[in-house]
């Protein structure tokens, strides 16, 4: 049960394409509907993510059997963007990676700061590795998926 | 054709004419013209080989040419192949923009959101804006936010849900969320977000009638459509 399968990122509707095969993939795999849509929206939000800063990327979507036993779904988001400032910092809600948003600004600047936070909270594992040109965020999920202790 | 005594050669003007007019019409690239000249000059001496050698040299150029236009040619109809699904893409782009908050005018003054697919907190965001933005626009005095789309949530996105409500309270409107399942609720109580002049109901239906029957009491006999 190994499948993958990489997204190009590149606007907007690269997201909306992303996240429903997101949801696909995990549905196909099993994955009660729930917890797909959390994949989904984790997918989502890290797609937005590379809009909004990664310049270009793309998403891959491995599924595998994990250590557990059970299902291992990794989202890895990769983009060629400046890194991250600050992650603990953009982990938190209403921040970005440099500091709290104002709330007078958050209509002008599309979506609530709350994206990665989303992820850390929706997902069973987060590793953000930063190098020159370039980051990735990996995202895992075993939590609720087929074969889950 | 004769060779002199210094070695140099006479031929007939008439040969060499048709040699420079087959070149003028090289040079304006009437091959067809040009090649129609030297063909079959029934000559064969030296200056007839010259003759032969342009003749290959034409055809050659000829061809060649034809290939460049061919090629030009076919790169244009791709070209515009190209500009014409770009430009589908971009419409597809802003239509998929526009179908992820599609804010119905179901009666005078009362707008509708039905919330559909799966939803991050940059839909969430863009929701908020046009949901504000479309009641001071059409004057709306009822907003009903369907979301039985939706059976999943990241607790801040439900969170910013309910400030949307409240948002639209602010601006003079009603907002009525219908459609909550079972696990947005746990996710709502969960995070202990204030409830407190949130109207929820089970589904759009309901809040449909509930939004008629309290106009039918603050105008009565007078029927909703009618209210424009």
């Amino acid at each position: 049960m190994t499948a993958e399968r990489v997204f190009a990122v590149g606007g907007w509707s690269d997201v909306a394409i992303t996240r429903h095969q997101a949801r696909r993939m995990a549905r196909e795999h099993g994955v009660e509907p729930r917890r797909a849509g959390e994949v989904a929206i984790v997918v989502s939000e890290l797609a937005s993510n590379i809009v909004k800063y990664g310049v270009r990327g793309e998403i891959a979507l491995h599924v595998a059997a994990g250590s557990g036993g059970g299902l291992a779904l990794t989202v890895v988001a990769s983009d060629v963007g400046p890194p991250i400032h600050d992650v603990a910092v953009a982990m938190l809600d209403g921040h970005d990676d440099r500091g709290p948003i104002d709330p007078a600004l958050l209509a002008q600047r599309g979506g609530l700061g709350t994206g990665l936070g989303a992820v850390a909270r929706l997902a069973d594992g987060l590793e953000v590795r930063q190098e020159s040109g370039g980051k990735q965020i990996i995202a895992t999920f075993f939590r609720g998926l087929p074969g889950a202790a | 054709m004769a060779t002199d005594a210094d070695g140099g050669i006479a031929i007939q003007e008439t040969r060499l004419t048709r040699l420079i007019e087959a070149l003028s019409y090289a040079s304006i690239e009437d091959y067809d013209s040009c090649l129609n000249l030297l063909r079959n000059l029934g000559t064969a001496d030296e200056f007839a080989e010259l003759e032969t050698a342009f003749t290959i040299f034409i055809e050659e150029l000829a061809e060649a040419k034809r290939q460049l236009r061919d090629a030009l040619a076919e790169t244009e109809v791709a070209n515009r192949e190209l500009a014409a699904k770009l430009a589908t893409i971009e419409m597809q782009q802003a239509a998929i923009r526009d179908l992820s908050t599609p804010i119905i005018e179901v009666w005078a003054g009362v707008l509708c959101l039905p919330v559909v697919g799966i939803v991050d907190s940059q839909r969430s965001a863009e929701m908020t804006e046009t949901l504000l933005e479309t009641i001071i626009a059409k004057q709306a005095r009822t907003a009903i936010v369907d979301i039985t789309g939706i059976d999943v949530m990241d607790t801040k996105t439900a969170d910013h849900f309910i400030k949307m409500a409240k948002a639209v309270r602010l601006l003079g409107a009603d907002c009525i969320i219908s459609g909550i399942n079972p696990g947005i609720a746990q996710t709502l109580t969960h995070i202990g977000v204030d409830l407190t002049g949130i109207r929820t109901l089970r589904s759009l239906r309901d809040a449909l009638q509930v939004h008629l029957r309290e106009t039918e009491q603050l105008h009565p006999g007078r029927r909703a459509e009618g209210e424009s």
